[in-house]
C-alpha cells in the first residue's frame, strides 16, 4: 500500500508540475487578479455596499476561473496522455491504472487549491488594503466552491476516458450548466404541474446539484456558513465525486490502448 | 468493473440523497442564487444574455415562483424582499409574460403575512404590464381593480375600467361597474364583483386561491354585518347587548352558524356591539 | 548450454487479440492469433515481420496496454496481469512521446519514483543513464526541443532506470542516425553481456542479423518461424562465388557455372556447390588461377523475400522496399 501511495503521489506531483508549466494557467491567474482589481474601481461607483461588490466579484471570479480550469485542464488530463501516448511507457511500470488515474486527479486538485488560495489571498489583500475588514468568513464560501470544482474535475476525467478531449469538454460544460440549474429542475412541478414526480426525481438525481456549493451571496452579505452545513456539503461532494471518479476509473481500467 | 469498486460505489451512493436532505434542512431548500440584485437590474441581465432573453425570463420566472414558495400552496409566512426585483428582471427580459405582472402585483399588494403589503409597488408592476401589453384587457381591468381594492381610489379605478372596456374582448359589464364605483356606497358589492371576476379568470393555483379567500372574507363580512344587525335588535329588545353571540340564537334572533368562512367564531365586542372577523382567523385582514 | 537448461523469462500461450473494425457494420480483424513464444534468459530475440503482422500488438499485450482476447503469458515467473514482474522489466514503446515540459533528468526522476527508488539513487541512476545514451549535455533542457533521435535515446534510458532483467524494445533504432544506432547496438550487446534478456521488434533486418541470437518471424498475426539465425539460414547456402584470373569467360567447362561475369581482368563466377569441382578443374585446365572461393549464404532479406514475398500478392501489405519493412 505504501508503494501505491507513493506512486500515486509521484503522478500527482508531476501533474501539478505540468499544470504549473502550462502557460494557460498563468493567463487565468492574471485575469483573475485583474478582475479583483476591477472590483476596486466598481467600488467607487456604487454608492452602497462596495465591499459586497468586491467580495461578489472575487468569489465569482474564483468560481468562474476555477470552473474553466477544471473543465479544460481536467478533460486534458487523461485524454492528452492517451492521444499522445505518453501514457504507454508509464503503464508498463509497476504503476497501476488506478494509481495513475487518481494521481492525476490529486494533481489537478492541488493546482486548483493553490489557484483558489492565491485568488483568496488577493481578495483579502485587496479588502485589507482598501481599509475594509479582512473577513475570515470568506473561507466558508471558498471551501464549498473548491469542493464543487473537484466534482467538475471528476466529471471531466470521466468523460475524457470515454471520448476525445474536445467532446469531453463540451459534455463537462453541459454538466456544469445543468448542475447549476438542478434546483430549478427540482422545483419544476411548481410551474409545470403536469410533470410526473418520478421523472423530476429521476432527473434531479442524475445531475449534481451544484447550487449546494454556492454560498457566495450569503457570505458576501457577511453571514458565514455554519459548520454543520459545511460538513454535510462535504459529505455530498465526497459521495458524488467518489461515484464519478469510480465510474471514470472503471472506464479507464477497461480501455485498450490500440 | 471490479467487484470491490462496484461494491464501494454502491455503498457511497446513498450518501448523496442523505446529505442533500441534511443540507436542505440546515441551509434552506431553495438557495437559488440570489443575484447581486442591486447591481443586476433587468436591463443589465438582458444585456448579458443576447438571444436568450426568453429562456432567461423563464428561468427567472421559475426562480421567482420557487423563491416565493410555489404556485400551488397558498400559505403565509413568506419573505418578499426579492419579489419586486425578480419580477422586474423577469418582465424586462420578457415583457409579454402576463402572469408575472399579475403574480407580482397581487403579492406585493396583499398585506402581510400573505403579501408584501406594498400596494403602490404592486400597482406599479401592473402599470408596467399594461404599458407593455396594451391589448391585454384583463391586465388593465385588474389594474383598475387594484386601484380600488388596495389604494381605495375609486375615481382612478373607474377611469381605468372605462379604458379597459374599450379594448376588444373586454367584459361587457365593465362600463356599468365603472359607473357603480363612482356611487359612494356599494363598495363591497363592487369588491365582490372584482374578486369574482379575478377568481373566474384565474387558473388553479395561488392566484385563484387568493381570490377565493378574498371572497370568503367578503362573505364573512356580510355575515358579520347580519349578525351585527341581530345584535342591534337584541339591544333594542332587551336594553342590553348580548354577552355572547350565542344568546342571539337562544333569543330566536339568529339561526345558523356564527363562524366565518374559515370556521373561526366571529369576533364580538360587547361594549360597542361590533361584530367582525376574529383576529385569530386566517381571514382577518388589517383595515 | 541446452535450451532446456536455461530459464525461461517469458512464455506466451495462445495469446490472441483482434480489433473491431468498421463504424456501422462492425467486423473483427485479428491482429495476433495463438502466439506461443518462449524467451530464454540471456538471449536477444529479434521480433520481425511486415506491416500489420502483430509485433507491436504483442508488446502491448505483454506490457498491459491491451487486454488479450484469449491466452495468457508468464513473465519472469509471474502471471501476465501481476504487477510484480514490472519492477524487473523495462519497455520502450515505438516512437515514444515523453512529456515535453520536462527535462530528461526530471523525466527519469519521475520514472524512478514510480519504481520506488530513493532520491539519491534516482539522481545517480539518471546521471548514469543519460551518460550511457550520450545525452549528458542536454540533461537540463526541456524535451520540447529534442529531435526524434534524442527522444528515442531518453526513451531507452527510461526503460533502464530500474536495471531490468528483461527488456522489451519496440523499434529501438527508429529515428536514430548512424551514430545513434551504433550506440544502441553497443548498448544492447552490453546488456546481453550483463546477462539481461532483450526482446526487440524491428524492421531493420541487418540489425536483427547482427544482434540476435534467435529470430521470431510474424506474418499476419501468426508466428511462422522461430529459430536461431543459423537454423533459419544455414540450410540455404545458395551458391559459391569463385574469383578467377587468367582465364577467358568462354573457356570450356565454365558452362557448368550459373553465371560468369568479367570484373576487370578477373572473372567472377557463381557456381552451384555440386558443380564447384568441375569449374575449378576447368579453370585450372585453362591455365587460370582460382583466387578465392566463398559460400554465399542466404541473408535474412532473401529469406523474407522468399517466405513472405511469395504470399505477398495475396496479403494486405508486403515488403515495400528492399531490406526494410514499415511498422508491424
Amino acid at each position: 500500500m505504501g508503494g501505491g501511495l507513493s506512486r500515486t503521489l509521484a503522478v500527482a506531483a508531476n501533474t501539478f508540475r505540468e499544470t504549473v508549466r502550462e502557460r494557460v494557467l498563468y493567463n487565468l491567474l492574471f485575469f483573475a487578479m485583474l478582475m479583483t482589481l476591477g472590483g476596486l474601481l466598481l467600488g467607487h461607483l456604487s454608492i452602497r455596499q462596495d465591499e459586497k461588490i468586491l467580495k461578489d466579484i472575487g468569489l465569482a471570479a474564483m468560481d468562474l476561473f476555477g470552473t474553466l480550469i477544471a473543465v479544460f485542464i481536467g478533460t486534458g488530463l487523461v485524454s492528452k496522455e492517451i492521444e499522445r501516448r505518453s501514457l504507454y511507457p508509464l503503464l508498463a511500470k509497476p504503476l497501476t491504472r488506478g494509481e495513475f488515474f487518481l494521481g492525476k486527479f490529486a494533481g489537478l486538485a492541488t493546482t486548483l487549491l493553490v489557484n483558489l488560495s492565491a485568488m483568496l489571498a488577493g481578495l483579502l489583500l485587496t479588502l485589507g488594503v482598501t481599509g475594509r475588514g479582512v473577513d475570515a468568513a470568506l473561507l466558508t464560501a471558498v471551501y464549498p466552491t473548491f469542493l464543487g470544482l473537484l466534482l467538475v474535475v471528476a466529471f471531466a476525467m470521466l468523460f475524457s476516458t470515454l471520448t476525445s478531449s474536445t467532446l469531453a469538454a463540451v459534455l463537462t460544460v453541459g454538466v456544469v450548466v445543468v448542475g447549476r440549474f438542478a434546483d430549478v429542475i427540482r422545483g419544476m412541478r411548481e410551474v409545470l404541474p403536469g410533470v410526473p414526480q418520478q421523472l423530476v426525481q429521476a432527473l434531479f438525481s442524475v445531475v449534481p446539484n451544484l447550487a449546494n456549493f454556492d454560498f457566495k451571496n450569503r457570505v458576501a452579505y457577511g453571514e458565514a456558513v455554519s459548520g454543520d452545513v459545511l460538513a454535510w456539503v462535504t459529505v455530498y461532494a465526497a459521495a458524488w465525486t467518489a461515484l464519478v471518479l469510480g465510474l471514470g476509473l472503471a472506464s479507464f481500467r477497461s480501455k485498450d490502448f490500440q | 468493473m471490479t467487484r470491490a469498486l462496484a461494491l464501494a460505489l454502491l455503498l457511497v451512493a446513498p450518501l448523496v440523497p442523505l446529505s442533500q436532505q441534511r443540507i436542505d434542512r440546515l441551509a434552506g431548500a431553495f438557495r437559488a442564487q440570489e443575484e447581486v440584485l442591486y447591481l443586476w437590474s433587468g436591463e443589465h441581465v438582458k444585456r448579458l444574455v443576447p438571444g436568450f432573453e426568453g429562456l432567461a425570463a423563464d428561468i427567472y420566472w421559475l426562480r421567482t415562483v420557487q423563491y416565493f414558495g410555489g404556485q400551488r400552496r397558498y400559505e403565509s409566512g413568506k419573505s418578499f424582499e426579492l419579489l419586486r426585483p425578480l419580477i422586474d428582471i423577469t418582465t424586462t427580459l420578457d415583457p409579454r409574460l402576463e402572469i408575472a405582472y399579475r403574480y407580482g402585483a397581487i403579492f406585493l399588494s396583499e398585506p402581510p403575512p400573505f403579501g408584501a403589503g406594498r400596494p403602490k409597488e404592486g400597482v406599479a408592476v401592473m402599470e408596467k404590464g399594461v404599458e407593455a401589453l396594451p391589448d391585454a384587457w384583463r391586465l388593465r381591468q385588474e389594474l383598475g381593480f387594484f386601484h380600488f381594492l388596495f389604494l381605495d381610489d375609486a375615481a382612478t379605478a373607474s377611469r381605468i375600467l372605462l379604458e379597459a372596456a374599450e379594448i376588444p374582448g373586454a367584459a361587457f359589464w365593465l362600463r356599468t361597474l365603472a359607473a357603480d364605483l363612482l356611487a359612494k356606497d356599494g363598495d363591497r358589492a363592487a369588491s365582490r364583483r372584482m374578486w369574482t371576476q379575478m377568481f373566474e379568470q384565474a387558473e388553479e393555483g395561488i392566484i385563484r386561491d387568493n381570490a377565493r379567500v378574498r371572497l370568503e372574507i367578503l362573505d364573512s363580512l356580510d355575515l358579520a354585518d347580519a349578525v351585527a344587525r341581530a345584535v342591534s335588535d337584541f339591544h333594542a329588545r332587551h336594553a342590553r347587548r348580548p354577552a355572547r353571540l350565542e344568546e342571539l340564537a337562544r333569543a330566536g334572533l339568529w339561526r345558523g352558524p356564527l363562524v366565518d368562512a374559515a370556521g373561526v367564531p366571529l369576533g364580538y365586542d360587547v361594549e360597542t356591539g361590533r361584530v367582525s372577523i376574529a383576529q385569530s382567523s386566517p381571514l382577518w385582514r388589517p383595515q | 548450454m541446452s535450451e532446456a537448461a536455461r530459464e525461461t523469462v517469458l512464455v506466451t500461450r495462445g495469446l490472441s487479440k483482434s480489433y473491431r473494425t468498421g463504424h456501422i457494420v462492425q467486423g473483427r480483424r485479428p491482429a495476433l492469433e495463438d502466439l506461443d513464444l518462449t524467451l530464454l534468459r540471456g538471449e536477444i530475440l529479434g521480433y520481425v515481420g511486415p506491416n500489420g503482422s502483430g509485433k507491436t500488438t504483442t508488446l502491448k499485450l505483454i506490457t498491459g496496454l491491451l487486454r488479450p482476447d484469449r491466452g495468457d503469458a508468464t513473465v519472469l515467473g509471474e502471471p501476465l496481469a501481476s504487477r510484480a514482474w514490472r519492477s524487473r522489466a523495462g519497455y520502450l514503446p515505438e516512437n515514444p512521446y515523453l512529456y515535453d515540459y520536462l527535462t530528461p533528468s526530471e523525466y527519469l526522476d519521475y520514472v524512478g519514483r514510480l519504481f520506488g527508488l530513493a532520491r539519491e539513487k534516482r539522481r545517480a541512476r539518471s546521471r548514469e543513464l543519460l551518460a550511457l545514451v550520450g545525452l549528458e549535455a542536454s540533461a537540463g533542457l526541456p524535451m520540447r526541443r529534442f529531435s526524434k533521435g534524442m527522444l528515442q535515446r531518453v526513451g531507452l534510458a527510461q526503460a533502464l532506470v530500474n536495471d531490468p532483467e528483461l527488456l522489451f524494445l519496440d523499434e529501438p533504432m527508429s529515428g536514430l542516425d548512424p551514430i545513434g544506432r551504433r550506440l544502441v547496438r553497443d548498448l544492447i550487446l552490453g546488456l546481453r553481456k550483463a546477462g539481461k534478456t532483450v526482446l526487440f521488434s524491428t524492421h531493420i533486418l541487418s540489425d536483427a542479423e547482427t544482434l540476435c541470437d534467435r529470430v521470431a518471424v510474424l506474418r499476419a498475426g501468426r508466428l511462422v518461424r522461430v529459430g536461431s539465425l543459423s537454423e533459419l539460414l544455414s540450410l540455404h547456402v545458395t551458391h559459391m562465388e569463385v574469383l578467377a584470373a587468367g582465364v577467358a569467360s568462354n573457356a570450356p567447362g565454365l558452362e557448368a557455372a550459373l553465371h560468369v561475369e568479367p570484373v576487370g581482368e578477373r572473372l567472377r563466377l557463381e557456381v552451384e556447390e555440386r558443380a564447384l569441382g568441375r569449374v575449378v578443374y576447368a579453370i585450372e585446365a585453362a591455365r587460370g588461377r582460382v583466387l578465392s572461393v566463398q559460400p554465399v549464404r542466404r541473408t535474412l532479406e532473401d529469406y523474407f523475400f522468399e517466405e513472405m514475398g511469395a504470399a505477398a500478392a495475396g496479403e494486405r501489405a508486403g515488403p515495400s522496399r528492399v531490406g526494410e519493412w514499415g511498422e508491424g
